[in-house]
Protein backbone atom coordinates (compact mmCIF):
# COMPACT_ATOMS: atom_id res chain seq x y z
CA UNK A 1 0.00 0.00 0.00
CA UNK A 2 1.21 3.44 -0.93
CA UNK A 3 1.81 5.67 2.07
CA UNK A 4 -0.24 8.85 1.94
CA UNK A 5 1.32 11.95 3.45
CA UNK A 6 -1.25 13.48 5.77
CA UNK A 7 0.66 16.36 7.31
CA UNK A 8 3.47 18.34 5.79
CA UNK A 9 5.13 21.10 7.77
CA UNK A 10 7.89 23.62 7.17
CA UNK A 11 8.06 25.87 10.16
CA UNK A 12 10.14 28.84 11.18
CA UNK A 13 8.85 30.54 14.28
CA UNK A 14 10.06 33.47 16.32
CA UNK A 15 8.77 34.47 19.70
CA UNK A 16 9.72 38.13 19.78
CA UNK A 17 13.45 38.12 19.10
CA UNK A 18 13.83 34.49 20.07
CA UNK A 19 14.10 32.02 17.23
CA UNK A 20 12.14 28.98 18.42
CA UNK A 21 11.96 26.84 15.29
CA UNK A 22 14.35 27.27 12.41
CA UNK A 23 13.10 25.82 9.15
CA UNK A 24 11.85 22.61 10.66
CA UNK A 25 10.66 20.27 7.92
CA UNK A 26 8.45 17.42 8.93
CA UNK A 27 5.93 15.14 7.30
CA UNK A 28 3.61 12.59 8.83
CA UNK A 29 2.02 9.70 6.99
CA UNK A 30 -1.68 8.95 7.29
CA UNK A 31 -2.45 6.89 10.42
CA UNK A 32 1.12 7.15 11.56
CA UNK A 33 1.96 7.33 15.25
CA UNK A 34 4.77 9.86 15.43
CA UNK A 35 6.58 10.63 18.66
CA UNK A 36 8.40 13.92 19.11
CA UNK A 37 11.12 13.84 21.70
CA UNK A 38 13.21 16.71 22.88
CA UNK A 39 14.73 18.48 25.87
CA UNK A 40 12.38 20.65 27.93
CA UNK A 41 12.12 24.16 26.62
CA UNK A 42 12.62 23.22 22.98
CA UNK A 43 9.27 24.72 22.08
CA UNK A 44 7.28 21.50 21.75
CA UNK A 45 4.07 23.02 23.00
CA UNK A 46 4.33 25.93 20.56
CA UNK A 47 5.03 23.43 17.82
CA UNK A 48 1.80 21.58 18.62
CA UNK A 49 -0.16 24.87 18.71
CA UNK A 50 1.20 25.56 15.23
CA UNK A 51 0.17 22.08 14.04
CA UNK A 52 -3.28 22.69 15.53
CA UNK A 53 -3.56 25.89 13.53
CA UNK A 54 -4.22 28.04 16.60
CA UNK A 55 -0.79 29.71 16.39
CA UNK A 56 0.45 30.94 13.04
CA UNK A 57 4.15 30.33 12.38
CA UNK A 58 6.24 33.43 11.61
CA UNK A 59 7.23 31.78 8.39
CA UNK A 60 6.38 28.56 6.56
CA UNK A 61 3.26 26.47 6.77
CA UNK A 62 1.52 23.37 8.04
CA UNK A 63 -0.51 21.52 5.43
CA UNK A 64 -3.09 18.88 6.24
CA UNK A 65 -4.18 17.00 3.10
CA UNK A 66 -2.45 19.73 1.15
CA UNK A 67 -4.40 22.60 2.74
CA UNK A 68 -3.24 25.00 5.45
CA UNK A 69 -4.15 23.66 8.90
CA UNK A 70 -7.29 25.39 10.16
CA UNK A 71 -9.34 24.27 13.18
CA UNK A 72 -12.54 25.36 11.41
CA UNK A 73 -11.83 23.27 8.31
CA UNK A 74 -9.94 20.26 9.68
CA UNK A 75 -10.78 17.91 12.46
CA UNK A 76 -7.91 18.43 14.82
CA UNK A 77 -7.88 17.01 18.33
CA UNK A 78 -5.66 17.91 21.21
CA UNK A 79 -4.91 16.03 24.40
CA UNK A 80 -3.31 18.49 26.79
CA UNK A 81 -0.70 17.93 29.42
CA UNK A 82 -2.83 19.44 32.19
CA UNK A 83 -6.37 18.50 33.13
CA UNK A 84 -8.58 19.97 30.44
CA UNK A 85 -11.97 18.48 31.22
CA UNK A 86 -14.64 21.15 31.62
CA UNK A 87 -15.77 20.88 35.26
CA UNK A 88 -19.36 21.97 34.63
CA UNK A 89 -20.01 19.21 32.10
CA UNK A 90 -20.67 15.54 32.75
CA UNK A 91 -18.29 12.93 31.36
CA UNK A 92 -20.63 12.40 28.40
CA UNK A 93 -20.90 16.12 27.59
CA UNK A 94 -17.15 16.56 27.97
CA UNK A 95 -16.53 13.80 25.45
CA UNK A 96 -19.02 15.24 22.98
CA UNK A 97 -17.58 18.80 23.16
CA UNK A 98 -15.71 18.56 19.86
CA UNK A 99 -18.64 16.91 18.09
CA UNK A 100 -21.02 19.58 19.37
CA UNK A 101 -18.72 22.38 18.21
CA UNK A 102 -18.57 20.69 14.80
CA UNK A 103 -22.41 20.71 14.85
CA UNK A 104 -22.91 17.05 14.05
CA UNK A 105 -26.48 15.69 14.14
CA UNK A 106 -27.57 14.79 17.64
CA UNK A 107 -28.12 11.10 16.89
CA UNK A 108 -24.67 10.78 15.39
CA UNK A 109 -23.08 12.50 18.41
CA UNK A 110 -24.87 10.04 20.66
CA UNK A 111 -23.69 7.05 18.65
CA UNK A 112 -20.09 8.25 18.44
CA UNK A 113 -19.90 9.07 22.15
CA UNK A 114 -21.43 5.74 23.16
CA UNK A 115 -18.91 4.06 20.93
CA UNK A 116 -15.81 5.75 22.31
CA UNK A 117 -17.00 5.48 25.93
CA UNK A 118 -16.88 1.72 25.48
CA UNK A 119 -13.41 1.86 23.95
CA UNK A 120 -11.88 3.95 26.77
CA UNK A 121 -13.69 1.99 29.48
CA UNK A 122 -15.77 4.77 30.97
CA UNK A 123 -19.12 2.99 30.70
CA UNK A 124 -21.21 3.61 33.81
CA UNK A 125 -19.54 6.95 34.42
CA UNK A 126 -21.33 8.95 31.70
CA UNK A 127 -23.20 11.15 34.15
CA UNK A 128 -20.36 11.78 36.57
CA UNK A 129 -18.73 15.16 36.84
CA UNK A 130 -14.95 15.56 36.58
CA UNK A 131 -14.53 16.29 40.31
CA UNK A 132 -16.04 12.89 41.06
CA UNK A 133 -13.50 10.84 39.12
CA UNK A 134 -9.75 10.24 39.42
CA UNK A 135 -6.97 12.03 37.53
CA UNK A 136 -6.37 9.00 35.31
CA UNK A 137 -10.06 8.85 34.43
CA UNK A 138 -10.10 12.56 33.65
CA UNK A 139 -7.24 12.06 31.22
CA UNK A 140 -9.17 9.18 29.72
CA UNK A 141 -12.11 11.55 29.20
CA UNK A 142 -9.75 13.95 27.37
CA UNK A 143 -8.48 11.10 25.20
CA UNK A 144 -12.04 9.98 24.46
CA UNK A 145 -12.90 13.57 23.49
CA UNK A 146 -9.95 13.61 21.12
CA UNK A 147 -10.81 10.27 19.49
CA UNK A 148 -14.59 10.84 19.33
CA UNK A 149 -14.22 13.11 16.29
CA UNK A 150 -13.00 11.73 12.98
CA UNK A 151 -9.80 13.58 13.65
CA UNK A 152 -7.47 14.24 10.73
CA UNK A 153 -4.77 14.78 13.28
CA UNK A 154 -4.55 14.00 16.99
CA UNK A 155 -2.00 16.04 18.91
CA UNK A 156 -0.92 14.77 22.30
CA UNK A 157 1.18 16.99 24.55
CA UNK A 158 2.83 14.84 27.22
CA UNK A 159 -0.59 13.58 28.23
CA UNK A 160 0.61 11.16 30.89
CA UNK A 161 3.27 13.23 32.59
CA UNK A 162 1.13 13.92 35.67
CA UNK A 163 0.10 10.30 36.18
CA UNK A 164 1.83 7.80 38.42
CA UNK A 165 3.94 5.10 36.80
CA UNK A 166 1.46 2.17 36.82
CA UNK A 167 -1.38 4.36 35.54
CA UNK A 168 0.93 5.80 32.96
CA UNK A 169 1.89 2.37 31.61
CA UNK A 170 -1.74 1.30 31.56
CA UNK A 171 -2.73 4.45 29.68
CA UNK A 172 0.06 3.92 27.13
CA UNK A 173 -1.27 0.46 26.34
CA UNK A 174 -4.81 1.87 26.20
CA UNK A 175 -3.87 4.62 23.76
CA UNK A 176 -2.27 2.03 21.53
CA UNK A 177 -5.36 -0.12 21.62
CA UNK A 178 -7.64 2.88 20.93
CA UNK A 179 -5.39 3.85 18.05
CA UNK A 180 -5.53 0.30 16.69
CA UNK A 181 -9.35 0.40 16.86
CA UNK A 182 -9.67 3.91 15.48
CA UNK A 183 -6.77 4.60 13.17
CA UNK A 184 -5.69 8.22 13.36
CA UNK A 185 -2.65 10.28 12.53
CA UNK A 186 -1.01 11.07 15.85
CA UNK A 187 1.75 13.42 16.88
CA UNK A 188 2.68 12.55 20.42
CA UNK A 189 5.10 14.76 22.33
CA UNK A 190 7.06 13.33 25.22
CA UNK A 191 10.44 13.76 26.83
CA UNK A 192 10.43 10.18 27.95
CA UNK A 193 12.50 8.07 25.51
CA UNK A 194 11.04 4.79 26.68
CA UNK A 195 7.52 6.10 26.12
CA UNK A 196 8.46 7.30 22.63
CA UNK A 197 10.00 3.98 21.58
CA UNK A 198 7.13 2.04 23.15
CA UNK A 199 4.42 3.97 21.32
CA UNK A 200 5.75 5.39 18.08
CA UNK A 201 6.01 4.13 14.53
CA UNK A 202 8.68 6.75 14.29
CA UNK A 203 10.62 8.84 16.80
CA UNK A 204 11.86 12.30 15.92
CA UNK A 205 14.37 13.88 18.26
CA UNK A 206 14.57 17.64 18.56
CA UNK A 207 17.42 19.84 19.75
CA UNK A 208 17.29 22.79 22.12
CA UNK A 209 16.15 26.20 20.81
CA UNK A 210 16.25 26.96 17.97
CA UNK A 211 14.80 23.50 17.63
CA UNK A 212 15.89 21.39 14.71
CA UNK A 213 15.51 17.70 13.97
CA UNK A 214 18.49 15.77 15.24
CA UNK A 215 17.34 12.27 14.44
CA UNK A 216 14.49 10.54 12.70
CA UNK A 217 14.26 6.88 13.66
CA UNK A 218 11.74 4.32 12.48
CA UNK A 219 10.70 1.88 15.13
CA UNK A 220 10.25 -1.39 13.26
CA UNK A 221 9.31 -3.46 16.26
CA UNK A 222 6.11 -5.52 16.29
CA UNK A 223 3.45 -4.50 18.80
CA UNK A 224 2.84 -5.20 21.61
CA UNK A 225 6.40 -4.19 22.32
CA UNK A 226 8.35 -5.61 25.17
CA UNK A 227 10.48 -2.93 26.82
CA UNK A 228 12.79 -5.71 28.06
CA UNK A 229 13.46 -7.17 24.61
CA UNK A 230 16.93 -6.81 23.14
CA UNK A 231 15.80 -4.83 20.10
CA UNK A 232 13.80 -2.40 22.25
CA UNK A 233 16.67 -1.82 24.65
CA UNK A 234 19.09 -1.31 21.76
CA UNK A 235 16.86 1.28 20.12
CA UNK A 236 16.33 3.10 23.37
CA UNK A 237 20.06 3.12 23.98
CA UNK A 238 20.59 4.54 20.50
CA UNK A 239 18.15 7.39 21.30
CA UNK A 240 19.85 8.07 24.61
CA UNK A 241 23.20 8.13 22.82
CA UNK A 242 21.92 10.71 20.34
CA UNK A 243 20.62 12.81 23.18
CA UNK A 244 23.98 12.58 24.92
CA UNK A 245 25.83 13.60 21.75
CA UNK A 246 23.51 16.55 21.38
CA UNK A 247 24.24 17.70 24.91
CA UNK A 248 27.97 17.38 24.34
CA UNK A 249 27.87 19.39 21.12
CA UNK A 250 25.82 22.04 22.88
CA UNK A 251 28.27 22.16 25.75
CA UNK A 252 31.24 22.37 23.35
CA UNK A 253 29.61 25.19 21.43
CA UNK A 254 28.86 27.06 24.62
CA UNK A 255 32.54 26.70 25.66
CA UNK A 256 33.67 27.88 22.26
CA UNK A 257 31.41 30.89 22.38
CA UNK A 258 32.60 31.72 25.83
CA UNK A 259 36.30 31.44 25.00
CA UNK A 260 35.71 33.56 21.91
CA UNK A 261 34.04 36.25 23.92
CA UNK A 262 36.87 36.10 26.44
CA UNK A 263 39.38 36.50 23.61
CA UNK A 264 37.39 39.35 22.15
CA UNK A 265 37.30 41.23 25.42
CA UNK A 266 41.01 40.82 26.21
CA UNK B 1 -24.19 1.48 36.36
CA UNK B 2 -25.67 -0.32 39.37
CA UNK B 3 -22.55 0.37 41.39
CA UNK B 4 -22.86 4.06 40.64
CA UNK B 5 -26.53 4.12 41.66
CA UNK B 6 -25.84 2.45 44.96
CA UNK B 7 -23.04 4.88 45.73
CA UNK B 8 -25.28 7.82 44.86
CA UNK B 9 -28.15 6.67 47.06
CA UNK B 10 -25.89 6.20 50.10
CA UNK B 11 -24.50 9.66 49.36
CA UNK B 12 -28.04 11.02 49.28
CA UNK B 13 -28.80 9.45 52.65
CA UNK B 14 -25.69 11.05 54.09
CA UNK B 15 -26.72 14.44 52.66
CA UNK B 16 -30.21 14.09 54.18
CA UNK B 17 -28.67 13.26 57.54
CA UNK B 18 -26.38 16.30 57.38
CA UNK B 19 -29.26 18.53 56.36
CA UNK B 20 -31.55 17.47 59.22
CA UNK B 21 -28.66 17.79 61.68
CA UNK B 22 -27.98 21.34 60.48
CA UNK B 23 -31.67 22.18 60.81
CA UNK B 24 -31.82 20.83 64.37
CA UNK B 25 -28.72 22.78 65.37
CA UNK B 26 -30.20 25.97 63.93
CA UNK B 27 -33.47 25.56 65.81
CA UNK B 28 -31.45 24.95 68.97
CA UNK B 29 -29.32 28.08 68.57
CA UNK B 30 -32.37 30.20 67.74
CA UNK B 31 -34.11 29.01 70.93
CA UNK B 32 -30.97 29.74 72.94
CA UNK B 33 -30.75 33.23 71.44
CA UNK B 34 -34.37 34.04 72.33
CA UNK B 35 -33.82 32.67 75.82
CA UNK B 36 -30.79 34.89 76.44
CA UNK B 37 -32.71 37.87 75.06
CA UNK B 38 -35.67 37.14 77.32
CA UNK B 39 -33.56 36.74 80.45
CA UNK B 40 -31.64 39.94 79.70
CA UNK B 41 -34.86 41.90 79.10
CA UNK B 42 -36.45 40.63 82.31
CA UNK B 43 -33.32 41.58 84.28
CA UNK B 44 -33.05 45.07 82.77
CA UNK B 45 -36.77 45.73 83.31
CA UNK B 46 -36.91 48.76 81.02
CA UNK B 47 -39.73 49.77 78.64
CA UNK B 48 -36.94 50.41 76.10
CA UNK B 49 -35.83 46.77 76.18
CA UNK B 50 -38.83 44.59 75.30
CA UNK B 51 -38.84 40.82 75.69
CA UNK B 52 -39.25 38.62 72.59
CA UNK B 53 -42.80 37.96 73.74
CA UNK B 54 -43.60 41.69 73.54
CA UNK B 55 -42.31 41.68 69.97
CA UNK B 56 -44.54 38.74 69.13
CA UNK B 57 -47.53 40.56 70.62
CA UNK B 58 -46.73 43.67 68.59
CA UNK B 59 -46.39 41.52 65.48
CA UNK B 60 -49.79 39.87 66.04
CA UNK B 61 -51.40 43.24 66.63
CA UNK B 62 -49.81 44.76 63.51
CA UNK B 63 -50.68 41.74 61.41
CA UNK B 64 -54.31 41.66 62.52
CA UNK B 65 -55.15 45.36 62.80
CA UNK B 66 -52.60 47.25 60.74
CA UNK B 67 -50.64 50.29 61.93
CA UNK B 68 -51.77 53.62 63.34
CA UNK B 69 -52.11 55.08 59.85
CA UNK B 70 -54.39 52.26 58.71
CA UNK B 71 -51.84 50.46 56.54
CA UNK B 72 -51.65 46.71 56.93
CA UNK B 73 -48.39 45.00 57.79
CA UNK B 74 -48.51 43.12 54.50
CA UNK B 75 -48.79 46.38 52.58
CA UNK B 76 -45.57 47.53 54.27
CA UNK B 77 -43.80 44.22 53.56
CA UNK B 78 -44.99 44.03 49.98
CA UNK B 79 -44.08 47.66 49.24
CA UNK B 80 -40.50 47.11 50.39
CA UNK B 81 -40.19 43.68 48.81
CA UNK B 82 -41.53 44.93 45.47
CA UNK B 83 -39.09 47.86 45.41
CA UNK B 84 -36.21 45.56 46.27
CA UNK B 85 -37.17 43.06 43.55
CA UNK B 86 -37.48 45.72 40.84
CA UNK B 87 -34.21 47.48 41.72
CA UNK B 88 -32.37 44.19 42.23
CA UNK B 89 -33.57 42.82 38.89
CA UNK B 90 -32.39 45.99 37.16
CA UNK B 91 -29.03 45.75 38.87
CA UNK B 92 -28.58 42.17 37.65
CA UNK B 93 -29.91 42.97 34.18
CA UNK B 94 -27.30 45.70 33.70
CA UNK B 95 -24.52 44.36 35.93
CA UNK B 96 -24.09 40.97 34.25
CA UNK B 97 -23.87 42.09 30.59
CA UNK B 98 -21.68 45.09 31.42
CA UNK B 99 -19.41 42.92 33.56
CA UNK B 100 -19.14 40.40 30.72
CA UNK B 101 -18.40 43.06 28.11
CA UNK B 102 -15.75 44.76 30.24
CA UNK B 103 -14.28 41.43 31.33
CA UNK B 104 -14.02 40.23 27.74
CA UNK B 105 -12.42 43.45 26.57
CA UNK B 106 -9.85 44.37 29.22
CA UNK B 107 -8.88 47.32 27.04
CA UNK B 108 -12.32 48.88 27.48
CA UNK B 109 -12.20 48.35 31.22
CA UNK B 110 -8.75 49.83 31.70
CA UNK B 111 -9.64 52.77 29.44
CA UNK B 112 -12.72 53.57 31.54
CA UNK B 113 -11.36 52.59 34.92
CA UNK B 114 -11.16 56.17 36.16
CA UNK B 115 -14.91 56.50 35.64
CA UNK B 116 -16.07 53.05 36.69
CA UNK B 117 -14.06 52.64 39.86
CA UNK B 118 -14.93 55.96 41.61
CA UNK B 119 -18.62 55.28 40.96
CA UNK B 120 -18.24 52.07 42.87
CA UNK B 121 -17.32 54.02 45.99
CA UNK B 122 -20.29 56.38 45.94
CA UNK B 123 -22.67 54.54 48.28
CA UNK B 124 -26.33 54.33 47.25
CA UNK B 125 -27.21 56.47 50.26
CA UNK B 126 -25.17 59.31 48.75
CA UNK B 127 -27.51 59.18 45.76
CA UNK B 128 -30.61 59.81 47.88
CA UNK B 129 -30.53 63.63 47.54
CA UNK B 130 -30.35 63.43 43.75
CA UNK B 131 -32.98 60.69 43.66
CA UNK B 132 -35.32 62.87 45.74
CA UNK B 133 -34.93 65.71 43.24
CA UNK B 134 -35.28 63.65 40.06
CA UNK B 135 -37.65 60.80 40.90
CA UNK B 136 -40.62 60.03 43.04
CA UNK B 137 -42.47 56.86 43.97
CA UNK B 138 -41.27 53.50 42.72
CA UNK B 139 -38.65 54.87 40.28
CA UNK B 140 -36.89 56.65 43.15
CA UNK B 141 -36.58 53.49 45.22
CA UNK B 142 -35.86 51.28 42.25
CA UNK B 143 -33.08 53.64 41.16
CA UNK B 144 -31.44 53.68 44.57
CA UNK B 145 -31.61 49.91 44.92
CA UNK B 146 -30.29 49.54 41.39
CA UNK B 147 -27.22 51.56 42.43
CA UNK B 148 -26.79 49.32 45.46
CA UNK B 149 -27.25 46.06 43.56
CA UNK B 150 -25.42 46.88 40.34
CA UNK B 151 -21.84 47.05 41.56
CA UNK B 152 -21.65 43.77 43.47
CA UNK B 153 -22.98 41.94 40.42
CA UNK B 154 -20.89 43.92 37.94
CA UNK B 155 -17.65 43.49 39.90
CA UNK B 156 -18.20 39.78 40.53
CA UNK B 157 -18.84 39.18 36.82
CA UNK B 158 -15.84 41.27 35.77
CA UNK B 159 -13.50 39.40 38.13
CA UNK B 160 -15.02 36.05 37.15
CA UNK B 161 -14.27 36.51 33.45
CA UNK B 162 -10.60 37.03 34.25
CA UNK B 163 -10.60 33.66 35.99
CA UNK B 164 -11.57 31.64 32.91
CA UNK B 165 -8.86 29.00 32.45
CA UNK B 166 -6.84 29.53 29.26
CA UNK B 167 -6.83 25.76 28.76
CA UNK B 168 -10.64 25.71 28.60
CA UNK B 169 -10.64 28.38 25.90
CA UNK B 170 -8.00 26.37 24.08
CA UNK B 171 -10.14 23.21 24.16
CA UNK B 172 -12.86 25.10 22.29
CA UNK B 173 -10.39 26.83 19.95
CA UNK B 174 -8.81 23.55 18.87
CA UNK B 175 -12.17 22.32 17.58
CA UNK B 176 -12.70 25.56 15.68
CA UNK B 177 -15.24 27.17 18.03
CA UNK B 178 -16.40 30.69 17.23
CA UNK B 179 -15.91 33.56 19.67
CA UNK B 180 -19.62 33.48 20.48
CA UNK B 181 -19.41 29.76 21.27
CA UNK B 182 -16.49 30.39 23.61
CA UNK B 183 -18.51 33.08 25.41
CA UNK B 184 -21.69 31.03 25.76
CA UNK B 185 -20.11 27.64 26.45
CA UNK B 186 -16.86 28.42 28.25
CA UNK B 187 -16.95 31.93 29.73
CA UNK B 188 -20.54 32.01 31.01
CA UNK B 189 -20.47 28.58 32.71
CA UNK B 190 -17.21 29.60 34.43
CA UNK B 191 -18.58 32.96 35.56
CA UNK B 192 -22.08 31.83 36.65
CA UNK B 193 -21.04 30.90 40.20
CA UNK B 194 -19.39 34.32 40.56
CA UNK B 195 -22.54 35.98 39.25
CA UNK B 196 -24.82 34.26 41.74
CA UNK B 197 -22.31 35.02 44.51
CA UNK B 198 -22.42 38.67 43.45
CA UNK B 199 -26.20 38.50 43.42
CA UNK B 200 -26.26 37.40 47.03
CA UNK B 201 -24.00 40.30 48.02
CA UNK B 202 -26.23 42.60 45.95
CA UNK B 203 -29.28 41.38 47.83
CA UNK B 204 -27.75 42.57 51.10
CA UNK B 205 -26.95 45.91 49.51
CA UNK B 206 -30.50 46.17 48.16
CA UNK B 207 -32.09 45.76 51.59
CA UNK B 208 -29.61 48.17 53.12
CA UNK B 209 -30.57 50.74 50.54
CA UNK B 210 -34.36 50.28 50.71
CA UNK B 211 -34.52 50.95 54.42
CA UNK B 212 -32.34 54.04 54.12
CA UNK B 213 -34.40 55.29 51.19
CA UNK B 214 -37.72 54.73 52.95
CA UNK B 215 -36.41 56.44 56.08
CA UNK B 216 -35.71 59.49 53.96
CA UNK B 217 -39.41 59.83 53.23
CA UNK B 218 -41.50 60.26 50.13
CA UNK B 219 -43.76 57.32 50.88
CA UNK B 220 -46.37 56.23 53.37
CA UNK B 221 -45.75 52.48 53.09
CA UNK B 222 -42.70 50.28 53.37
CA UNK B 223 -41.02 48.62 56.34
CA UNK B 224 -38.53 51.48 56.74
CA UNK B 225 -41.39 53.99 56.75
CA UNK B 226 -43.30 51.96 59.31
CA UNK B 227 -40.28 51.87 61.60
CA UNK B 228 -39.84 55.66 61.44
CA UNK B 229 -43.51 56.17 62.26
CA UNK B 230 -43.22 54.03 65.37
CA UNK B 231 -39.92 55.64 66.32
CA UNK B 232 -41.72 58.96 66.49
CA UNK B 233 -44.19 57.31 68.88
CA UNK B 234 -41.31 55.72 70.85
CA UNK B 235 -42.94 52.28 70.40
CA UNK B 236 -39.98 50.01 70.38
CA UNK B 237 -41.64 46.57 69.85
CA UNK B 238 -43.11 47.68 66.52
CA UNK B 239 -39.71 48.96 65.37
CA UNK B 240 -38.16 45.61 66.21
CA UNK B 241 -40.96 43.83 64.30
CA UNK B 242 -39.86 45.83 61.24
CA UNK B 243 -36.24 44.82 61.80
CA UNK B 244 -37.10 41.15 62.24
CA UNK B 245 -39.22 41.19 59.07
CA UNK B 246 -36.40 42.76 57.04
CA UNK B 247 -34.05 40.08 58.33
CA UNK B 248 -36.55 37.31 57.61
CA UNK B 249 -37.37 38.52 54.09
CA UNK B 250 -33.68 38.96 53.20
CA UNK B 251 -32.91 35.54 54.62
CA UNK B 252 -35.72 33.93 52.64
CA UNK B 253 -34.58 35.55 49.38
CA UNK B 254 -31.02 34.46 50.06
CA UNK B 255 -32.18 30.87 50.64
CA UNK B 256 -34.04 30.93 47.34
CA UNK B 257 -30.86 32.06 45.56
CA UNK B 258 -28.83 29.42 47.39
CA UNK B 259 -31.13 26.56 46.40
CA UNK B 260 -31.03 27.88 42.86
CA UNK B 261 -27.22 27.79 43.06
CA UNK B 262 -27.20 24.26 44.43
CA UNK B 263 -29.33 23.06 41.57
CA UNK B 264 -27.39 24.93 38.93
CA UNK B 265 -23.91 24.05 40.15
CA UNK B 266 -24.26 20.42 40.98
CA UNK B 267 -20.87 20.00 39.33
CA UNK B 268 -19.31 22.14 42.05
CA UNK B 269 -21.19 20.85 45.01
CA UNK B 270 -19.46 17.86 46.49
CA UNK B 271 -22.08 15.28 45.68
CA UNK B 272 -19.64 12.66 46.84
CA UNK B 273 -19.78 9.21 45.32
Amino acid sequence: MEDVIKVRADITHRYGELLVHDGMKLSVKENEFLCLCGPSGCGKTTLLDIFAGIVKPSDGHVLIDGEPADPKRHNISFVFQEASTLPWLSVRDNISTGLRIKKLPRAEIRRKVDDIIGVVGLRGFENYYPHQISGGMKQRVSIARAFATDADLVLMDEPFVSLDQPTREKMQREVLSIWEHRKRTIIFVTHNLEEAVFLGDRVIMLSKKPARIVANLSVDLPRPRDPMSEAFVALRARCAELLQEMHETDAREECKEQSESVRASS
Amino acid sequence: MSKATVANSSGARWTTYLRSRTLALNVLSLVAFLLVWHVAAVMVKSPFFPTPYKILQAFILLASQGDTMGNSLWAHCWASLYRVLVGFAMGVLFGVPLGLVMGLSPGLYSATRSIVEPFRFIPPIAWIPLAIIFFSGLPRFAFLIFIGAFFPVFTATLVGVARVEPIHRKVAAVYGASRLYVITHIVIPTVLPDITGGMRVALGAAWLTIVAAELSGGTSVGLGRMMVNYAELLQIPEIVVGMVLIGALGFAMNEVLLSFERRLFRWRWRVTI
